[in-house]
Formats: C-alpha cells, sequence, structure tokens
C-alpha cells in the first residue's frame, strides 16, 4: 500500500518558486485563482475584469515573492496584493464615472454597483431570482459587514485569516459577521 | 437573546450550520432551542447559496499567469547566470595566474608560435596530463610559491562555485505529484 503524502504547504512552494521553480507558482495559481476571481468579481463587480486582475494579481505576487515572509500566510499576502488591486480599480473607475452611492436603513452610506448582465458574477447561478437577490443583499450590506462576507465566503478565508488580513482582533470578526449574517439570513429568507 | 443562543448562533454562523462540528454544550442547547435550530437550518441553507455563487474556474488563467512570467523569467534566469560567470571568471584568472591557457608560461612550452604550434596545442591539451604537467613548469619557472598557492585557491573556489550553482539549477522539484 502505498502513502499518500500530503500536499505541500503554500509556503513551501513559494520556496520552491523562489529556486526558480515556476510550475511550483503554477501550483499556487490553480489553487487560488478560483477564490481570488469570485472575491475580485464580488469587489469589482464584473467577472471578466475579475479575470484580469486575479492575472495581474497572480503576475505581481511573482514579482514579489522574494519580499515575501514566510511567518505570515501566503492566502492573506495574496489576497491582500489583489485587494489592493481591485481598490485602485474602482478608485480609477469613480474618477471616470459619477459615483452610485445611497444611504441605506441605519443612516450609512453604501456603494451601488449597476450589474452588467453579461459580466456579472453571478450570471452562473440557475436561479436568476436568488442570484438577484443575492446581489442586492450584498450590496446594500454595510461595506465594513461586506467586506469581511466577501473574504469568508467568496475568497474561503477563515476567521483567523480575515482577521490577520484586516489586522482585526478575532472576536471582532466574529461579531461582525455574526451580525452581517443575521442580515443575510432575513434577506434570503425566502430562499433558505 | 440569551447568552447561550448568541454563542451557538455565533459558532453556527462560523461553522456554516453544520451542528456536527458544535461542541457539546452547544449541541445540548440546540436540542431544547427552536430558535437555534432555526438558526442552524438557515446557516446550512446560507452556506450553499454562497458556495454556488462562486463562479466556475477559469482553466486557462494559470497558463496566462505563466505566460506573463516569461519577462520576469528571464530576468531571474539572467541573475542567476551571474554567479557561474563571475566564477568562469574567477577559475579562468586562478589558470591564468597558475600559468595555464593561454597564459604565456605553457605558450613558451608549445613546438613554435605558428598554426602547426597552435594544432600541437589542441592536440596536447586534449590531454590534460600534458597540460597540466606544462602549466606546472611553467608556474614553477615565473612564479613564488606564495603567489602560486593563492592562484590555486582561487581557481578551485571558482570551480566549486560553478558545480554548486549548476547543481542548484539540477535540483528537482519534489511537489509535482501534489495536488
Amino acid at each position: 500500500m502505498t502513502e499518500k503524502t500530503p500536499p505541500l504547504t503554500d509556503e513551501r512552494l513559494v520556496e520552491i518558486a523562489l529556486d526558480g521553480d515556476e510550475e511550483a507558482f503554477g501550483l499556487l495559481v490553480r489553487r487560488y485563482q478560483r477564490r481570488l476571481t469570485a472575491f475580485l468579481s464580488q469587489l469589482v463587480g464584473d467577472l471578466e475584469l475579475a479575470r484580469e486582475l486575479s492575472q495581474e494579481a497572480f503576475v505581481r505576487a511573482w514579482s514579489a515573492l522574494s519580499r515575501f515572509d514566510p511567518r505570515y500566510r501566503f492566502s492573506t499576502w495574496l489576497f491582500r496584493i489583489a485587494h489592493n488591486l481591485g481598490i485602485d480599480h474602482l478608485r480609477r473607475r469613480r474618477l471616470k464615472t459619477v459615483s452610485l452611492y445611497r444611504t441605506d436603513a441605519e443612516g450609512d452610506e453604501v456603494e451601488v454597483i449597476a450589474p452588467d448582465t453579461e459580466k456579472d458574477p453571478l450570471g452562473h447561478l440557475e436561479n436568476h431570482a436568488l442570484a438577484s437577490e443575492l446581489r442586492q443583499v450584498i450590496d446594500e450590506l454595510r461595506p465594513e459587514y461586506r467586506e469581511l462576507v466577501l473574504l469568508r465566503h467568496f475568497a474561503g478565508l477563515s476567521y483567523q485569516e480575515i482577521a490577520d488580513f484586516k489586522e482585526m482582533p478575532l472576536g471582532t470578526v466574529k461579531n461582525k459577521l455574526f451580525r452581517a449574517h443575521s442580515v443575510l439570513r432575513d434577506a434570503l429568507a425566502d430562499f433558505l | 437573546m440569551a447568552t447561550d443562543c448568541q454563542a451557538t448562533q455565533e459558532m453556527l454562523t462560523e461553522l456554516g450550520g453544520e451542528i456536527e462540528r458544535l461542541d457539546q454544550v452547544a449541541q445540548h442547547h440546540l436540542e431544547v432551542c427552536p430558535g437555534c435550530r432555526e438558526v442552524a437550518a438557515a446557516e446550512f441553507a446560507l452556506g450553499r447559496i454562497f458556495s454556488e455563487a462562486v463562479p466556475p474556474a477559469d482553466p486557462t488563467i494559470e497558463k496566462k499567469v505563466l505566460a506573463h512570467l516569461g519577462p520576469a523569467r528571464i530576468r531571474r534566469r539572467f541573475v542567476a547566470f551571474l554567479p557561474v560567470a563571475a566564477s568562469l571568471v574567477v577559475a579562468l584568472l586562478g589558470a591564468v595566474l597558475v600559468g595555464g591557457v593561454p597564459g604565456g608560461g605553457i605558450v613558451a612550452f608549445l613546438p613554435g608560435w605558428s598554426a602547426q604550434g597552435w594544432m600541437a596545442f589542441v592536440t596536447s591539451a586534449s590531454d590534460w596530463g600534458v597540460a597540466v604537467a606544462a602549466g606546472a613548469r611553467a608556474t614553477a619557472a615565473t612564479l613564488d610559491p606564495v603567489m602560486l598557492a593563492g592562484a590555486g585557491l582561487l581557481g578551485f573556489l571558482g570551480l566549486v562555485a560553478v558545480a554548486a550553482t549548476a547543481l542548484r539549477w539540477r535540483r528537482v522539484s519534489p511537489w509535482r505529484n501534489d495536488g
């Protein structure tokens, strides 16, 4: 009977990639591309653009790989690069277009991103009513909740990884996500 | 909301409604609390919705990313080649100082400064024993022992550096079976 070796950690793959092995980096791309694209697609509201930004995030990560500190998690480092790219893109877009903001029930300013059906990040969902409702509820979440929901459910980060990413106490992450889920459960009650 | 409900529902949120992953205290609470059971079911359904909401993977992205690494790869290989080039220079410097090719020492022992002479050199160079002996005799005539030892050490270090770099390039990655 052959023993199955456990998959190499991200940090080990980074070491191997730093030795010049691009295929090791390719494996990291395979591991993270779906989650990275999902996260970015919700952040920028455009799946095609999210794929391009994901690609750029990986290339930037490769270029900066020698500066990666292995004491930290590769996942949070990579998502930080992607997040910064997404935010930079949104800032540039705001400079070019009229901002779409409105005030939610709690008096907070929330951003509204108009969905483009061809580039819709939720366009693959067969249940269109659910996709529409989910899109709306995510867009209407308070920004501080929305970001944590994206990191948790689209980036697939653990609570601890989110705490590292946001440099926020773990308890605060738990509390905010709990409150965000309460809003989500109410808004999506018809689909639960 | 009772403290038990708050704690249980926070756990349910974190665990995506998977009640079997709750600790015993929370599971006992769930048995007697319909409100928390309702939250458990809702959280489980919410988890499924989010897992379906993640867009499908793009199978081409890895290829595209690796293609973009080209320029970076060339830069990286150039940088990796620098120690090899430096080592070769050091090795050559050592060989010249010792009186080796194409230093004056060995030339003095060639049959003549002519085409035939160079042909003879090429022939003799293929025989390392002859070349080394010629180099050693020329060196003994032109260099003092301290300088000779230093040059020999320099050449040796250069060859070690070349070998070390070559081994680094040959390293086989152990991850290829990893999924």
